[in-house]
């Protein structure tokens, strides 16, 4: 058996990310997302960030608030419940601060597709008629095996990172969510490598009792930390639901709101293990 | 003359009767409305038909409509986990029969804009993004959306930027019902508590309105199935939907 240990503190999770890195968030909108480690990247001053996901809200536009995205790879950005738009990420990009590559969810999921194959771009349906594959200057090919039907092709797009937040993980850090897996499963197929946050750590012996709930096997793992309450203020079922107070006090805008949302967050206000 | 049909109510319901009997009807992220359409359809109509949500939910029974309409709750006594994934390769192989993608603008051929006000290139507004629509609504069978503003900078002539065409088969506003017929969006029927001329004048875009009536009321059962999904009317302050 593998016994590497993978689990560390955050900070020494958010080490495993550099400058300039391009960096795959799990999750959805208010949903699962690996909040803690974003949150821990924004006080490590990390710059230059390239984030990947088909729907960021909090996160993406946390990171523009603070400075540190210098791209994005999007399907469709929002803070999402009754939140409307995401104020810093819009003005990011309205201002030409942060250079937007506009995806539609599948697309982006068909060039994750395209790296986690090992091909050199995915085909995918649609896309016809969508001024998106102009500006992306995505390729349409012929049906090479004759239908006459054309298909509109996704070069790769191969993360640096991929961060997931997950409900549990062991020691060696296999890792696994309960509800839906979002994108979170082809994600970690495409990235070079993959970072893990998780709710708790469980014994081995339970997840070799269920193996096939284990969304990502610790050889894919370089490392991981043990944060309660991280996805906050999204949720993270079944355990906690959206913080809708906490969401409202990060969008005032003000200076002190940043720090007093970075503060209240639960890897600040709850120790760590070590 | 005047009813008591409130905008909120008008666009629910009339996204609710877009859903079909035996059909796969699909709601999405940033959807509220089409939420609470599927779930009003559920309660408010005999026939079965199945509901997927991005939340991964099959035919789930949340015990209360989330605000954010991919809350885990969507997936509240569903049997499985139908994934983002899976639904977006149901879609792309022809298999999801009615689709509700969200639109910032809509053109007479029920393409649709999610991407910017203004240039793509020097937005006056930064809107959400393809999400969705760019694969789903030339792939789906059918998609509906809906807006909550019936004016002529929403349903427009030209559009700023093309995310996604294949064109919708229904669009619902506060005072209107628009249905694709092959070709084009046509009035399928206005709020009885608007004239037809104000519809027209509200569009930007040509309505051809032969086949148009007024909007039939909410039955008691799809009112009583609304209440129940808002019984605080949290929703129908959230959404501050006016006639005008």
């Amino acid at each position: 058996m593998t016994t590497t240990g993978k689990i560390g503190s955050l900070a020494e999770l958010a080490a495993h990310i550099g400058d300039g890195d391009s960096v795959a968030l799990g999750g959805s909108f208010l949903h699962r997302g690996p909040f803690a480690l974003v949150r821990e990247l924004v006080r490590a001053g990390r710059r230059d960030l390239e984030i990947v996901k088909q729907s960021p809200g909090y996160d993406i536009d946390l990171l523009c608030r603070a400075g540190a995205v210098r791209r994005a790879r999007a399907g469709i950005v929002a803070m999402e419940g009754n939140f409307g738009l995401a104020p810093w990420y819009r003005r990011a990009i309205e201002s030409g601060a942060v250079e937007l590559e506009e995806h539609a969810c599948a697309t982006l999921t068909a060039g994750m597709r395209a790296s986690a194959f090992g091909v050199p771009f995915q085909p995918i349906a649609g896309v016809h008629g969508s001024e998106l594959a102009t500006l992306n200057k995505w390729a349409e090919l012929p049906d090479p095996y004759g239908s006459g039907s054309t298909v509109w092709v996704i070069p790769p797009i191969r993360p640096d990172v991929a961060v997931i937040h997950v409900n549990e993980i062991t020691e060696q850090g296999d890792a696994r969510v309960f509800g839906t897996t979002h994108w979170d499963r082809i994600m970690t197929r495409s990235a070079k490598k993959v970072l893990v946050v998780a709710e708790r750590v469980v014994d081995a012996a339970e997840f070799s009792a269920r193996p096939e709930l284990t969304l990502v096997p610790h050889f894919l793992v370089t490392a991981a930390a043990v944060v309660p309450g991280g996805a906050w203020p999204g949720s993270c079922s079944p355990g906690y639901g959206i913080d809708y107070d906490a969401v409202s006090d990060y969008l005032t805008d003000d200076e002190h709101s940043l720090t007093a949302h970075l503060d209240r967050a639960p890897e600040t206000t709850r120790s760590q293990p070590a | 003359m005047s009813t008591d049909w409130s905008p909120f109510s008008y666009l629910v319901t009339n996204l609710a009767r877009f859903v079909r009997p035996d059909e796969v009807t699909f709601s999405g992220v940033n959807s509220s409305f089409p939420m609470l359409a599927c779930l009003l359809a559920k309660q408010a109509y005999e026939f079965d038909f199945t509901y997927l949500n991005v939340a991964g939910g099959v035919d789930p029974e949340p015990p209360y409509a989330p605000l954010s309409s991919s809350d885990p709750v969507l997936t509240h006594g569903s049997r499985s986990i139908f994934a983002n994934e899976d639904f977006y390769d149901l879609c792309a192989r022809g298999g999801m029969d009615l689709c509700f993608l969200g639109a910032a603008q809509i053109d007479g051929h029920g393409r649709t804009n999610v991407s910017c006000i203004g240039d793509w290139h020097h937005p006056k507004v930064r809107l959400p993004g393809g999400g969705g629509a760019a694969v789903m609504l030339p792939t789906a069978r059918r998609s509906c959306t809906w807006r909550t503003e019936h004016s002529r900078r929403v349903l427009v002539e030209q559009l700023d930027f093309v995310t996604a065409s294949g064109g919708m088969h229904g669009v619902v506003t506060p005072i209107s019902v628009f249905v694709h017929d092959g070709e084009r969006l046509r009035l399928d029927s206005w709020h009885p508590d608007v004239t037809l001329n104000e519809v027209i004048e509200r569009t930007g875009f040509a309505v051809d309105t032969t086949h148009a009536r007024p909007t039939e009321p909410p039955t008691d059962r799809e009112a009583a199935a609304l209440l129940e999904l808002d019984p605080f009317g949290a929703f129908e302050r959230d959404a501050a939907v006016a006639l005008r």
